[in-house]
């Protein structure tokens, strides 16, 4: 009985949504305004979304700016695709259009602000949009499919996303370039219908007529479709009607006209006998056409050839029109996107534009341990409306923030704001600024549960938030990584800290003049590439920055210089930093590597004092990937090399390799299958038999010595091994221990 | 407990005095809505469902297995296709299998008599949360969005299996966690190093009068009444430490050769002393623990306390793979559809990255689960139902042609599980399974349930993977013999298929055969040309050695003959069945294979080690002119 009980509650987890959804809806038609509530967000699925998306519209045109959340199925594919202070900003750019591009959006938060002069209030409309991209028009056969990353999905659990309302419900939507090239091929092959107008009659193949009641069937439906015929053209013009049938066959045979011809319509048949009857029309009845309409099966009278020639010109521009009224239904939530984008209004979001916030940590030795902080679903969010509503993602940076300018020309990231702005860090100095804490600090009379600070209530921005027709000045749904309740947080984030930087909305009449406002101009359409190294682009010049950021962000590697920068892959998994570091000191002298840093447990960044140490290295490694003679194992870089996986090349090519559309887990099988290509040809040109050979047998004779050297290692390594004799005896030890290994 | 009888009509009473009514089967899947006694296990329900089912495995005859994953393929030509081999058709499963995710697990051990099957349908929910967090077992995963569509259609639940799925780990990844959570390991046995150096004996000496001198304080400790600040001091001198509520000290080892001989130093001459071996992150001997007993039964009784620690820890790491385990050992032959890609899905999930080859896949996965049964196979050998792949079809197909007098008993595990639709395709098997056993004369005194071989009239069905084999009766089906199309079928050998590519679009199979016929003297002998999809063709010469010499023709570009150079000067491209057998094995899973052709084409290295193993195998050659990646 037990069992049971644990999946009713499992079962029941689902019904909260659909609970609030329906006490939402209840409660519309009474218009009540209290203090403080708690009534549900405004939840919006296929079901509702024509009406929400036209009081959407409402709202968007009177407001003053728009703030909106996303919700992903994930952020990295691959634990090597986080966030580095080695990522270079076209690099940063390159993982992060990785993330949109393999990553779903599941919910979309849409928040319009519009300050309302006479209460001296803003008033919110959080829409919480569940989208699921379900792509009925993408390319036929091939399915859409996108990435799930295991603990953001377990995160969303955590708050209780309700996926099966996201699956079934969502709201899926085709991207500008889904639907124009939706578009040309309905056209293409409405074109090819037309030119081939006689040959392609739906395209029907003949199929056997071996069975005998299927030879039955065809030949009544011959003589009663020919009756009807002979009846129509008897009395030209009259009563057509099926005469000496039976009252069933009357219903499966009525007679209508379409498109100003006689016609009859088919009711109730299987497909197969439908497929019989549009044989029988084929064949036998160069007068009658069969026809398919709107789901309705019909033969049609013509009299002459052109006058089927016209008939079938009618029909085919009939599916045309019905096949484009499919798609641009398909656009589904793109329309809001459309909508936010025409009518220009100021976008805000919070850290949501390029950046992955990162787990700054030591992401290594706890690999994996990967904690997510509050806001790290909603970064990357531009990316992810360009991809998945506009079009696929530039490769360049600069084209794909040019082309965001083009569609969103205002823009404002508050956390860029809060970071920015003295006022504004002095106040969330020692909160941080995740979107949460953000709120807490900036909004304590919006956020009812959370206790006021007092320090920040000086200049208060009253929020007065409408779902539907319930308001309340003090609201809290209690949906914390809801998109909806996200995007309103934002949103109330940044009409706080207007009043804070000093900008007085009551002198404000239009979004375009908040937009313009000159307090606002020093943080417009900038957007973080990188949080971590406080990289910002400005969307309207494409002017790229770094600037310092203060408290938030400390440099942990002092300056990095990528030409300065070697990669290295393949590295045996139990080799220590130190070990490399003094592999290299030993060839390049004390001072020559800054730093290592490892981006998971099969590679590192080595960053060298000097430029030349980077293609000293380089051929350095790769002639002794090539000459593996006895001598160059005594060489201090065969650590590195044991076990013949190691690979090493300069930064560009970890350029090419995040550039790449795979995701492999482990870097070294990424950066391999990556590099498999040029690898095979570099092999195919080399490779002769007799060579594998000699190389196979050296690199045995490498892992024999691998394996004391490991040792070896070992007892210079561990701290713990801190008397002196042991190190003797064990050393000594370690000599003759091949002779048992 | 009642008994359920076709539909499970059973519990609105109605039923109950009707027995033997018309029995058919296909009321399960018309009724979906009854309430079908499948149980439901999520993560709280587990531990006490795995007991039941120690049970019911080991007193069943057989396991069938079901699988949901959240989707299949990624593009039409990753489907198995007529003209795959069993080694492409593994490269197709493998690649399914590393990509996307198990959301239910069905497993329904059930025993046979001559006219009742007694079933225990079980449905277990997963999700790859990282329980441990430690990265595993999943770090993301794909989903296709249409089959989940279609999966909320039927009323999947999304939510029961994200909120309360159960976790798991690989026989691979527990390995790897355990060396990554760092919890101390105990060692029974300790193998004698072979001889031992001088270096050897000074560090075991050394060892040894260190913990004897930690020893005998340790006793002399626990006897004296010092004050508390002079015992801390001498706890701080002697490096002591406690383990839980015992003293223990920590030997520092630099190798685990080392670690060999503390372990073998402590059995030989402490007898009170436990020693624990502490592992690094990184997998190594960080250090031996020694934990000092009081006496023989504190001493055993520490060691069952560490034996019990493990056990539950080992079973927080396995999580669902424990039932794995269970069927595993259990070795009663499994009842599956579509084998190969449930086998693939299972081996990667439970058992270990896939093999990169497929006789490695298929070797390791009999000494795991050595008795496989595809009912796809099954059904190959009663003609009617040669062209039937899907399980409802079957069903009813059955129940029109044969009258088959088969009880459905499912001893239920309580009602009022709600909505228990899920998992019914795995009852579907089972019954599917008792009506072909009854069909093909498999009578049920030949299984028995304690006995690991499977039953002999059985055993000609058992590790066919690929579902179409059936040609052949035999159990050989690791090269080449594939699958049944629609009629009959020529055989035709994987040397004498050529791929074709970059024709004009929309070209129709017997166009490109005009056209073809027209171009090179070379097709003036009897060839065939399929469409497999709208850009790609496969071409068979069925003179032997013309597909060789074409393809010479064709790395010419034509040359001499002026209507083929005109067409490969327009793009068209030819290749060999291996470049599609490198095609999937090199994972170029492109969206359309005419670019995958080509990408195998552009590094083309010769694999002269794979050529030389790769059998040239049949395929069968279909009659239908296009091969239709959306119908199949």
């Amino acid at each position: 009985m037990k069992n049971q009980w644990c999946l009713i509650r499992a079962f029941s987890k689902t019904l909260p949504l659909t609970q609030s959804n329906l006490s939402t809806r209840t409660l519309c038609s009474s218009t009540s305004s209290s203090s403080s509530s708690s009534f549900a967000l405004k939840n919006v699925t296929k079901a509702n979304f024509e009406s929400a998306l036209e009081d959407l519209r409402k709202h968007v045109t009177a407001a003053d700016f728009v703030s909106i959340d996303l919700e992903m199925t994930g952020v990295t594919s691959a634990p090597w695709r986080e966030t580095f202070e080695f990522d270079r900003y076209d690099v940063q750019y390159l993982k992060v259009k990785d993330s949109a591009e393999k990553f779903a959006v599941i919910q979309f938060g849409v928040c319009p602000f519009r300050y309302d002069s006479s209460k001296q209030s803003f008033i919110a409309h959080p829409h919480n949009f569940y989208v699921f991209p379900r792509q009925e028009f993408t390319v036929p056969g091939s399915s859409y499919e996108f990435l799930c990353q295991t603990s953001s999905i377990d995160f969303l659990a955590k708050y209780k996303f309700d996926f099966n309302v996201c699956i079934r419900e969502g709201v899926s939507y085709l991207s500008r370039a889904q639907e124009d090239e939706a578009l040309n091929r309905l056209s293409a092959s409405y074109d090819d219908e037309l030119s081939e107008l006689w040959s392609c009659s739906e395209g029907i193949k003949d199929i056997p007529l071996v069975r005998i009641p299927d030879v039955l069937f065809f030949e009544r439906m011959k003589n009663k479709i020919s009756e009807w015929r002979d009846e129509l053209l008897k009395d030209g013009g009259g009563g057509y009607q099926l005469h000496k049938t039976s009252s069933a066959s009357k219903q499966q045979f009525q007679t209508i006209f379409f498109k100003m011809r006689p016609a009859l319509s088919l009711i109730g048949f299987t497909s197969h006998q439908l497929r019989l009857i549009e044989l029988v029309i084929k064949k036998h009845f160069k007068d009658l056409s069969y026809v398919r309409m709107n789901g309705e099966k019909l033969v049609v009278y013509t009299d002459s050839e052109h006058d089927r020639n016209e008939l079938m010109k009618e029909v085919k521009s009939e599916h045309h029109k019905e096949e484009e009224l499919k798609i641009k239904s398909a656009v589904g939530f793109r329309h809001v996107i459309d909508m936010l984008s025409s009518e220009k209004k100021l976008i805000v979001g919070h850290n949501c534009f390029l950046g992955t916030e990162s787990f700054v940590f030591n992401r290594w030795h706890d690999f994996v341990t990967l904690y997510l902080s509050d806001s790290c679903l909603s970064d990357t969010d531009i990316a992810h409306i360009y991809s998945k509503f506009l079009h696929p993602l530039p490769v360049a940076v600069e084209d794909f923030v040019s082309s965001i300018h083009k569609h969103f020309p205002y823009i404002v990231d508050t956390k860029i704001l809060l970071n920015y702005s003295d006022i504004l860090r002095r106040l969330t100095n020692k909160s941080g600024t995740s979107l949460s804490s953000a709120f807490s600090v900036l909004c304590p009379h919006i956020a009812s549960t959370v206790k006021s600070s007092g320090l920040a209530s000086t200049p208060h921005m009253k929020v007065e938030v409408q779902v539907d027709d319930l308001r309340s000045s003090s609201w809290n749904s209690g949906a914390k990584h809801e998109a909806g309740y996200d995007a309103f947080m934002t949103g109330c984030v940044f009409s706080q800290a207007c009043a804070h930087i000093s900008i007085d909305f009551e002198q404000q009449s239009s979004s375009t003049k908040l937009a313009n406002h000159a307090m606002l101009q020093k943080y417009m359409n900038l957007l973080y590439l990188s949080w971590t190294n406080g990289d910002i682009i400005n969307v309207s010049t494409g002017n790229r920055n770094s600037v310092p950021l203060g408290h938030h962000v400390k440099r942990r590697y002092g300056e990095i210089i990528f030409s300065n920068i070697v990669l290295l892959w393949g590295l045996p998994p139990k080799l220590k930093v130190r070990e490399i570091r003094d592999a290299i000191s030993k060839v390049f002298g004390h001072h020559s590597v800054i730093t290592i840093y490892h981006l998971d447990q099969t590679a590192v960044f080595i960053q060298f004092s000097k430029e030349e140490f980077v293609s000293r290295f380089l051929d350095l490694i790769h002639s002794l990937e090539r000459n593996k003679d006895p001598i160059s194992v005594l060489h201090p870089f065969s650590k590195l090399l044991e076990g013949g996986n190691a690979r090493a090349s300069g930064y560009e090519v970890y350029k090419e390799i995040c550039g790449s559309s795979m995701s492999k887990v482990i870097f070294a099988d990424q950066a391999n299958a990556v590099g498999s290509e040029w690898k095979t040809k570099l092999v195919n040109s080399a490779a002769k038999p007799v060579q594998e050979n000699e190389l196979i047998k050296i690199s045995d004779f490498v892992n024999v010595n691998a394996r004391t050297k490991e040792e070896k290692s070992d007892v210079i390594d561990d701290h713990s091994c801190s008397n002196s004799c042991d190190v003797v005896f064990d050393s000594l030890y370690a000599s003759s221990g091949s002779r048992f290994g | 407990m009642g008994m359920l009888r076709n539909g499970g009509r059973e519990f609105g009473g109605l039923w109950k005095q009707r027995k033997r009514s018309v029995l058919s089967f296909s009321t399960l899947e018309t009724h979906h809505n009854h309430k079908w006694s499948i149980k439901q296990v999520t993560k709280s329900n587990f531990a006490e469902t795995l007991e039941e089912l120690k049970t019911l495995i080991s007193s069943s005859h057989f396991v069938s297995v079901s699988l949901r994953q959240t989707g299949s393929y990624s593009a039409p030509w990753h489907k198995l296709l007529p003209f795959d081999t069993f080694n492409t058709a593994y490269f197709k499963a493998k690649f399914a299998a590393e990509r996307f995710q198990l959301l239910q697990f069905a497993v329904c051990p059930f025993t046979l008599s001559s006219s009742k099957l007694v079933a225990h349908p079980y449905n277990f929910h997963l999700f790859p949360r990282d329980e441990l967090k430690i990265g595993m077992p999943s770090y993301a995963f794909s989903c296709q969005s249409s089959y989940l569509t279609s999966m909320a259609q039927e009323g999947f639940d999304f939510n029961v299996c994200i909120y309360d799925g159960i976790s798991y780990l690989s026989r691979a990844q527990e390995s790897a966690a355990k060396d990554r959570l760092g919890s101390p390991k105990i060692f029974d046995d300790v193998i004698p190093p072979l001889s031992t150096s001088v270096a050897d004996a000074l560090f075991v000496e050394r060892i040894k009068s260190r913990v004897k001198h930690w020893r005998n304080a340790c006793r002399d400790l626990s006897t004296k009444t010092d004050e508390a600040l002079l015992r801390s001091l001498r706890k701080l001198v002697l490096e002591s430490k406690e383990y839980g509520s015992r003293p223990s000290m920590s030997i520092d080892v630099c190798s685990e050769r080392q670690v060999q001989l503390t372990l073998q130093m402590l059995k030989e001459f402490f007898e009170d002393l436990v020693p624990l071996v502490i592992p690094t992150k990184g997998g190594g001997t960080q250090d031996v623990k020694v934990v000092l007993t009081s006496s023989k039964e504190d001493k055993s009784l520490f060691q069952r306390e560490l034996k019990s620690l493990e056990d539950a820890q080992n079973k927080q790491v396995r999580g669902f793979r424990e039932l794995i385990d269970l069927i595993s050992t259990s070795q009663k032959p499994i009842i599956s559809h579509n084998s190969l890609n449930d086998f693939a899905f299972i081996y990667s999930k439970f058992i270990g990255p896939l093999p990169p080859d497929v006789d490695d896949f298929t070797h390791s996965l009999r000494s795991i689960f050595p008795h496989i049964l595809d009912i796809n196979h099954l059904m190959k050998e009663i003609g009617p139902l040669k062209n039937i792949n899907n399980l409802p079809a079957a069903i009813s197909h059955l129940k029109r042609r044969f009258f088959l007098n088969m009880d459905v008993e499912i001893p239920q595990h309580g009602k009022g599980d709600g909505d228990t639709i899920h998992g019914r395709n795995v009852l579907t098997i089972s019954h599917l399974f008792a009506k072909l056993c009854s069909l093909l004369k498999i009578t049920p005194h030949s299984f028995q349930s304690n006995s690991i071989h499977l039953a002999p009239a059985l055993g000609g069905f058992a590790n066919t993977f690929l579902p179409f084999s059936a040609n052949t009766n035999s159990t050989e089906s690791n090269h080449g013999e594939l699958r049944i199309w629609t009629g009959d079928t020529r055989k035709v050998g994987t040397e004498n298929v050529i791929f074709l590519w970059g024709f004009r679009g929309g070209m129709s199979a017997v166009s490109l055969k005009n056209i073809l016929s027209k171009s090179h003297q070379i097709f003036s002998e009897e060839f065939d040309v399929r469409l497999v999809g709208g850009s790609c063709a496969t071409l068979v010469f069925w003179h032997p050695g013309l597909s060789a010499a074409f393809l010479e023709i064709m790395s010419c570009g034509g040359v001499g003959c002026e209507p083929l150079k005109e067409m490969t000067a327009e793009g068209l491209r030819a290749a060999s069945y291996e470049t599609y057998e490198q095609v999937c094995r090199l994972g170029l899973w492109e969206a359309d294979l005419s670019d995958a052709l080509d990408k195998a084409m552009e590094n083309d290295v010769p694999f002269s080690e794979t050529n030389a193993k790769a059998l040239p195998s049949e395929i069968n050659w279909s009659n239908d002119y296009v091969i239709n990646l959306e119908d199949l």
